[in-house]
């Protein structure tokens, strides 16, 4: 116990209690730093130290959102599994960027690769599923005489399969055009999907030669090729119905594709470019044509020619959504909780324990704010199941010091002085505090990796508690004592909650 | 406090400072110290104090509480609780919560006045879609269950509810398709298994030191996981009780239960690893008591610090039950028939089973 008394450690204590205290309060060093007022909305939060942002990483069931599970079905064959996986993620990714969600969680999941789960804030079960379940299918389609239509970009001309769709591309990106004036969009096309892309454009510039830009002629309909979302061969057999085909034809609307039913007629034009040479390389740039795409309407199209490509099929397993509300409701009282909790502990500690309750009380407040430090800094994120597993391992911080002051007290009546008390009092504790708290660590290991889902955020929150409890309470407790212990006026057996003690 | 195990009539209030005996002898109703001395009669114990104050500190004495030969109506108290729980379990089953048993539910909050009954809901519900449920939360809020609902069925299920019975805010859809359910309740059973074998194999090592070695330790690790397994059952038994038996709501098993019956199983073993570290303690120190002696003899010195953690614990746990959100009221519960439960099967089962077990097999 030397060293556990010794004044290295208790710096070490000191330095870790202030930066525990930083990092808890950094909205508020921010603040004052800043000269903000302390409460409101102030720009620049959380503050952002060195590439760490200090703030608490809220779950869905905090911040309100919607959580899906997806099972993936239908790999393609002769592709590594996690591969897959991973362009599925990306491809998930990119369409949720479109709904604008702060922080969304993309994760695999599932022993064999093929699970994803997603984690959206603020958005609808509605929204998420509609933009990521949609499973898009671009098609490429050439345009074929056809002198009985009359609407649609081209009339007098309707679509037709190419052979070429989303599965041939291998990736689509919106970048600045060479002069940096307008957005283009890159798309690269696979092997196969190159020696395809580069059949149909050699045609298309043969259909009528010259410079489409300077020319009328050069522009004609057989030199377009156009991309869609979703088309079908239903699609085309109604193109001569001009009310059909102008409905068509109007950009793609992934929301409506989401719930469409046979009889909905949906948006699904994704572009019409004209053919400016042949392409051969299998890297195709689209370009907006005069000044180009704005940045908006690039990443739109991007999107969307990478929403045709998700490679696997996603049925969905499982869905939460909270209401914002609901959330907000759940931290207020979450934090009543808490808050109601640790004070009956330290109420009762210091009734029962009187000084040493009061010290136990102190390493609490040190435990608490060290355990909160950890959450930011991991950062843990927290859910309701989570904060409940602090709250408890409050009680387990608490369990520590009980065993030792019990311990104390038997001392103390068996005869020992003040101080030997103390020093017995936690060498004699010691094995069972290490073998109890041991044993719940290895439940929490468990748990984490084991439990399902809602358990594991539980357990980790729990696990950390747990640890920096035996911190607390065995250096933090143990070294408050022994300084207190130095002054005679708190060795007064009524100050220390014995019966009664033998002369000094 | 004083240890119920010795006697402290004799010098206690020797060397005390009167005033600060007073409130503490009222701050703790709930102690078992039936020779608490009642304060006001100052003079008397002035008296008292000046007669008795040269007495030595009296030695330890065994058997004032004898946990242990009454050790067969602790069990049998267990066993009273416990086997209704398992008769229900198999008779009916628990009532399931959605992420167990699958399906759609959704929280809503009817926002217009008067807010519309539950039998107008069930009414409404019904004719969305077969079964079914609808469970009142009251000031407005429902739950409504269904069975699993495409995406695009969902939301034509909110806005039909929406047009038939008016506006409502939907704080919470759950949606767990069948394949989720039965994966959480594998995991859920596969956990609280691993957790136990590691309890198990745990405590046999750290206890392999005793007198009697490794199979000692055995027994130790043995009884131990028997106090849990008491836990895991009264828990679950209790709730199948209230959930299929008695059909309430706050009886139903979801992942959170879960949660709850595993740090039960922690705080359990809290407990019986301090009486039998204890018992690991008496048994090198005092060799000259009988194994039954030294198990009665620990149980008496730890079942103070038991009974003060546990408490601390519920106190939290009932602050939870009666101030928390719904959503935590079941899981609050839980832990509170189980921390009383684990408190309970540490003192009065796991320690005397130690002692049957070691008169089944002796060891020396």
């Amino acid at each position: 116990m030397q060293l556990v008394l010794s004044w290295p450690i208790r710096l070490l204590i000191v330095i870790v209690l202030a930066f525990s205290l930083f990092v808890d309060g950094a909205g508020y060093v921010y603040r004052i730093a800043n000269h903000y007022p302390l409460t409101g909305n102030v720009p620049g939060l959380p503050p952002n130290f060195g590439g760490w942002q200090l703030y608490f990483h809220k779950g869905l069931d905090l911040a309100g959102g919607t959580h899906i599970d997806y099972q993936l079905t239908n790999f393609p064959v002769g592709q590594a599994r996690a591969d897959v996986l991973q362009k599925t993620i990306t491809v998930i990714s990119k369409r949720v960027n479109s709904l604008g969600v702060s922080e969304p969680e993309i994760r695999g999941a599932g022993t064999n690769n093929d699970r994803i789960t997603v984690d959206l804030a603020g958005v609808t079960a509605d929204q998420a599923q509609k933009v990521i379940g949609a499973v898009n299918r671009l098609v490429y389609t050439k345009w074929v005489p056809d002198a009985k239509v009359t609407g649609g970009p081209q009339p007098g001309y309707k679509p037709a399969f190419t052979g070429l769709t989303g599965d041939d591309i291998a990736s689509a990106s919106a970048a600045l055009d060479q002069n940096a004036i307008g957005w283009v969009v890159n798309v690269g096309f696979t092997s196969r999907g190159s020696d395809l892309f580069g059949t149909l454009t050699t045609a298309n510039v043969a259909a009528c030669p010259g410079d489409p830009n300077t020319s009328l002629a050069a522009n004609c309909a057989g030199r377009h090729l156009t991309t869609w979302l979703d088309i079908t061969q239903k699609d085309i057999d109604n193109w001569e119905d001009p009310a059909y085909a102008n409905k068509v034809s109007q950009n793609y609307d992934t929301g409506c594709l989401a719930t469409a039913t046979p009889d909905k007629i949906c948006p699904k034009l994704l572009v019409d470019a004209v053919t400016l040479q042949a392409i051969l390389g299998g890297n195709a740039v689209i370009s907006g044509g005069g000044n180009g795409f704005t940045q908006a309407a690039a990443n739109d199209l991007a999107t969307g020619i990478n929403a045709g490509s998700l490679p696997v099929d996603l049925q969905v397993l499982s869905v939460q959504q909270v209401g914002s509300t609901l959330g907000a409701e759940s931290v207020k009282l979450s934090i009543a909780a808490g808050l109601l909790g640790l004070s009956i502990v330290v109420l009762f500690m210091i009734i029962y324990y009187r000084v040493p309750g009061f010290l136990a009380s102190l390493a609490l407040l040190f435990y608490a704010a060290a355990v909160f430090a950890t959450f930011k800094l991991v950062p843990v994120t927290l859910t309701l199941a989570g904060i409940t597993g602090f709250i408890l391992s409050v009680g387990m911080a608490v369990d520590a010091n009980v065993l030792i002051f019990e311990r104390f007290k038997e001392e103390v009546r068996a005869g020992r002085t003040i101080p030997a008390a103390v020093d017995a009092a936690v060498r004699r504790a010691w094995p069972a505090i290490w073998n109890s708290n041991v044993s719940t660590i290895f439940t929490c290991i468990i748990l984490g990796f084991l439990g399902p889902g809602p358990v594991k955020g539980f357990a980790v929150t729990l696990g950390i508690g747990v640890v920096a409890s035996l911190v607390s309470s065995i250096i933090v407790t143990h070294n408050l004592l022994a300084i207190v212990m130095a002054g005679s006026r708190f060795r007064r057996p009524g100050l220390m909650g014995v019966d009664r003690v033998r002369s000094v | 406090m004083s240890d119920p195990s010795d006697d402290t009539k004799a010098g206690r209030l020797g060397t005390e400072v009167p005033e600060s005996e007073v409130p503490e002898s009222e701050e703790e109703p709930e102690e078992e110290e039936p020779e608490e001395e009642q304060p006001g009669a100052a003079a008397h114990e002035e008296l008292v104090a000046a007669a008795k104050v040269e007495t030595p500190p009296a030695p330890p004495r065994v058997r004032r509480i004898d946990f242990v030969s009454r050790r067969n109506w602790y069990f049998l108290f267990s066993l009273l609780i416990i086997i209704p729980g398992i008769y229900f379990m198999v008779h009916s089953g628990f009532a399931l919560g959605i992420d167990f048993a699958g399906g759609t539910e959704f929280t809503v909050r009817f926002t217009g006045q008067p807010t519309p009954s539950q039998a107008q809901v069930e009414t409404a519900v019904s004719a969305l879609s077969a079964g079914g449920s609808v469970i009142s939360t009251g000031n407005g809020g429902y739950i409504i269950r269904t069975p699993p609902l495409s995406p695009a069925k969902q939301t034509a299920f909110e806005d039909q509810l929406r047009t038939s019975l008016g506006a409502y805010t939907l704080d919470q859809v759950l949606e767990v398709g069948g394949t989720i359910a039965g994966e959480t309740i594998r995991s859920a059973l596969i956990s609280v298994l691993a957790a136990a074998i590691v309890i198990l194999a745990l405590l046999t090592f750290w206890f392999r030191n005793v007198p009697g070695g490794i199979r000692a330790g055995f027994q130790f690790g043995g009884s131990a996981l028997a106090a849990l397994l008491h836990d895991v059952f009264l828990l679950t038994g209790v709730f199948a009780i209230l959930g299929s038996g008695l059909h309430l709501r706050i009886g139903e098993i979801n992942s959170l239960f879960v949660t709850a019956v595993l740090t039960v199983v922690g705080f359990s073993v809290h407990d019986t690893i301090v009486v039998f570290d204890r018992i690991r303690e008496n048994l090198r120190v005092s060799q000259r008591l009988s194994f039954d002696q030294v198990v009665n003899l620990s149980i008496m010195q730890t079942a103070v610090r038991s009974i003060i953690t546990s408490f601390t614990v519920v106190l939290v746990l009932v602050a939870i039950l009666v101030a928390g959100g719904d959503t935590l009221k079941g899981f609050a519960l839980a832990l509170l028939i189980g921390i009383v439960s684990g408190t309970y099967s540490s003192i009065f089962n796991a320690a005397p089973l130690l002692v049957v077990w070691r008169k089944l097999q002796p060891l020396r």
